[in-house]
């Protein structure tokens, strides 16, 4: 794995420095920055997607894409919320928002596992289907009122400083971790993205490991939809919309290629860590939201460009190598 | 006919090396106007990247191409179709939402900017009737037959003053009537002064359709005959002429209980009717020509390709094998001859790969690799069969193809099969790990387990097997013991002749 892994390192490094570098930046811009209670603040902020960006890792890798997460977050909150309207024991509500993700995710894995569909289009169909079955349900109302333990699980400290999301994020990250790179379930992960004709012919059941990501996927989004509607105390039919271009750039921000087999949780999470701290200082300096996001695009063309860059270099300096020792001999 | 004549193109001395395998050695070649020439040879004789050099594809390392006495440097198949040389392969390169006019005029830009579709449809019927082809110009490519298409493809090479037309394998997927309409077509082209080159497989196509008949061999000329003066025996003796005295020859081995049956086995419109036995500790070859089909038994008893009719009998019970898992858990491995596309992850390490069929067995109770286990077998089998790697993580990308092929022969002994599909386990590797292959061939059966071993390599075929099966076409020609099988004899039976006793023996020992 040495090349790739140096080539991801190579990345992997280079974000390590724009990590550090923000974060000097920032805490010279406001000494407020490095408390605790900001950093709980940031993460709180984009708990939702960072949730859904640990099951998009497994997606790309997999050499898939779901960009139905967003459109499943709103449709799985809007369960939520239509029950409760309907007068549901809100706990229940809740497992069927849940239901309705694992749901979801089926559905998108049927037609790109069995059906063998690309997952680009199938996504999409269903991110405009489900966003319009949250729309449906909710038309133009914004449903709130949730019982007070539901918006405390969103808004307030449950251990310590922390809120539930971000424990529930600790849980998520290690267990992500676990399974994508010490698991056998993870290794089919990789191995599928790199070629899938080589796992199927090594008996691997490529089927089911794509249809289980997606089902993982979108249970990913109905837990961060009802943590969403939790934290917002209330659910329109556009929750979460566009947030899965966020996810997906999160990702391959850090480094997982887009083309699948290649990337780790390390790199995602060193990703979204940037992604968060740029955006936090970039508010600092008072740049404006669209400047913020020309930013963020640069980088991610920048997280393509590297890579590549390094390796052609490496390259020329190989064959120079080869071309000097044919020469000498 | 041509002697006198003066000859369009010349092929001077070409030599193409790629890696371990030497494409072409020494290769000249004359084509003569109005002349079909027929090149034929066995699966790696050199006749593909001889075309690819003709049509810029390749470039020769040494040699030359000459067109009217000058040379010539083709870089790429615009320049070749400058020149006037034009190829037309097995399946042809059309349009299908184009219609038949579009199709023959799709490189023509001499019709400026502006369509002129009478123009261009008057031109296409004039070609056409030139070729005595009978065609609706306006209607669209798809759902034309395939003798259809390569009548378009024909019909494209014309417009553009085709001067060299080549031919690869045209007839292999066309019925006996296409075969006849795509003569008939050749003959309008001879008659026009276009130069042939026909690559063929069949020995009475080669025969009907040649004026001059040329064999190729490991790249190698061999022959050129005029076709008056030709016969199949010479011509197969020139096809076969290496020694299988050069190889390793398997050592006689009692094969054990019978351990897979196979009755009558089909897939519709692939192969039909497949019979054969085999036994433990056994080593049966599979003989036969590109196109033969033998890869798609390999894939049926691996569950890949599912067979649609007949009956596999493994280790005495009826089987229906239906993914590659359940063929594993039978004990059946089959390693792939595409070794990038379907055999190994390249980007990924020696262990990964030698683990994967296996994985279960390295996993913890929790589902966690078992990551030394894993690593201790990847070892076992670098030393054993002498994988040269600095360490079991490397990634398999940076091997040599030789021990690319040994770590994928790991992965599937590891596997411990009962039978194992061997699908050219020496293509394109060198001598030294070929050597290595065969002896660790003659290892396995002898530890009892059956080998089907499916090679393109005749005297490899010969050397290795206990007994051979040969395929053509999809179609079982006859299963040969090691004594009655002479290099004559399979390479007959694989270009379909019927002189030899091939129907004989098709009935294999009980």
């Amino acid at each position: 794995m040495s090349r790739n892994l140096q080539r991801l390192k190579s990345w992997e490094g280079v974000l390590l420095l724009i990590l550090v570098a923000t974060i000097i930046l920032n805490s010279t811009l406001a000494p407020s920055y490095l408390r605790v209670g900001n950093w709980i603040n940031l993460f709180e902020l984009s708990i939702e997607k960072i949730i859904v960006a640990l099951a998009m890792t497994f997606i790309i890798i997999n050499a898939e894409i779901d960009l139905s997460v967003a459109s499943t977050m709103g449709l799985t909150a809007g369960v939520l919320a239509w029950l409760h309207m309907q007068g549901a024991p809100f706990p229940l509500a809740v497992i069927a928002a849940l239901l309705m993700g694992v749901i979801a995710g089926a559905f998108n894995g049927f037609w790109i596992a069995y059906a063998g569909l690309p997952s680009l289009v199938v996504t999409l169909a269903t991110m405009i289907m489900y966003r319009g079955g949250a729309r449906i349900l909710l038309e133009d109302r914004s449903i709130g009122e949730f019982p007070a333990w539901f918006s405390h699980l969103g808004q307030q400290p449950m251990v310590g400083p922390l809120p539930f999301a971000l424990i529930l994020f600790f849980a998520l990250t290690i267990l992500a971790i676990v399974v994508l790179h010490y698991s056998g379930f993870g290794r089919y992960v990789y191995v599928i993205g790199n070629n899938r004709d080589v796992a199927e012919y090594s008996g691997v059941k490529v089927r089911r490991v794509k249809m289980i990501l997606f089902i993982v996927s979108g249970t990913a989004a109905a837990l961060a939809g009802v943590l969403f509607a939790a934290r917002l105390g209330a659910v329109r039919g556009d929750l979460a919309n566009g947030f899965e271009l966020d996810i997906i750039t999160m990702v391959l921000l850090g480094g997982v290629s887009i083309f699948g087999g290649r990337g780790s949780m390390g790199g995602v999470l060193l990703s979204i860590l940037i992604v968060l701290n740029l955006r936090n200082g970039m508010s600092l300096l008072n740049l404006t939201g669209h400047l913020q996001s020309g930013v963020i695009g640069v980088l991610l063309i920048l997280s393509v460009l590297i890579p590549n860059m390094a390796a052609g270099v490496q390259g020329w300096l190989h064959r120079r190598r080869q071309a000097k020792i044919v020469h000498e001999t | 006919m041509t002697t006198g004549q003066t000859p369009v193109m010349e092929i001077r001395h070409v030599f193409k090396r790629f890696d371990a395998t030497q494409a072409l050695d020494d290769v000249s070649l004359i084509l003569y106007p109005g002349e079909v020439h027929a090149l034929i040879g066995e699966n790696g004789a050199g006749k593909s990247t001889l075309i690819k050099i003709m049509t810029g594809i390749h470039r020769p390392d040494q040699g030359e191409l000459l067109l009217d006495d000058e040379p010539i440097e083709v870089h790429n198949s615009q320049e070749a179709q400058g020149y006037g040389i034009a190829a037309i392969y097995q399946e042809p390169m059309v349009f299908p939402d184009l219609n038949v006019a579009e199709n023959i005029f799709i490189s023509h830009r001499t019709f400026g900017p502006i369509v002129r579709w009478k123009q261009m449809y008057r031109e296409a019927e004039r070609i056409l009737t030139q070729l005595d082809v009978k065609l609706d110009v306006r209607q669209p490519a798809r759902g034309l037959t395939l003798a259809a298409q390569q009548a378009v493809e024909i019909a494209k090479a014309i417009s553009l003053q085709v001067r060299v037309l080549i031919m690869d394998e045209p007839t292999a997927s066309l019925s006996a009537h296409e075969v006849r309409q795509l003569f008939n077509i050749v003959d309008a082209l001879k008659e026009q002064g276009v130069a042939i080159l026909f690559i063929g497989h069949r020995l009475e196509e080669v025969f009907e359709i040649g004026d001059r008949i040329t064999v190729l061999r490991d790249g190698k000329w061999i022959s050129s005959t005029p076709r008056a003066q030709v016969t199949a025996d010479a011509i197969i003796r020139d096809m076969v002429g290496r020694k299988v005295e050069d190889f390793f020859v398997k050592s006689q081995t009692e094969s054990g209980e019978r351990l897979l049956s196979v009755h009558g086995l089909g897939k519709e419109g692939v192969f039909q009717d497949i019979n054969f036995d085999i036994h433990q500790g056994e080593v049966l070859g599979f003989a036969g020509l590109v196109g033969s089909r033998r890869t798609d038994v390999g894939l049926a008893l691996f569950g890949i390709e599912q067979a649609d009719e007949g009956q596999i009998i493994f280790d005495g019970q009826e089987r229906k094998i239906g993914s590659p898992q359940q063929a594993l858990d039978l004990g059946i491995a089959y390693m792939s001859e595409d070794r990038r596309k379907l055999g190994l992850v390249m980007p990924m390490s020696i262990t990964t790969n030698i683990s994967l069929p296996t994985l279960k067995n390295y996993l913890s109770s929790l589902g966690l690799i078992k990551h030394k286990d894993e690593m201790a077998t990847a070892e076992h089998f670098r030393e054993e069969l002498t994988i040269r790697s600095p360490s079991v993580e490397v990634e398999v990308e940076k091997l040599s193809g030789g021990n690319q092929q040994k770590v994928m022969l790991s992965k599937w002994l590891n596997a411990n099969p009962k039978l194992l599909i061997l699908d050219e386990p020496t293509r394109g590797i060198d001598v030294g790990a070929k050597a290595d292959v065969h002896h660790l061939v003659n290892d396995l059966a002898a530890q009892g387990i059956a080998i089907i071993l499916i090679s393109s390599d005749l005297p490899e075929v010969l050397a290795m097997s206990d007994r051979v099966l040969v395929m053509r076409e999809g179609r079982q020609m006859g299963v040969f013991t090691r004594d009655e099988a002479t290099q004559e004899v399979v390479m007959t039976a694989a270009m379909g002749q019927n002189h030899a006793k091939n129907q004989t023996v098709v009935e294999t020992r009980a």
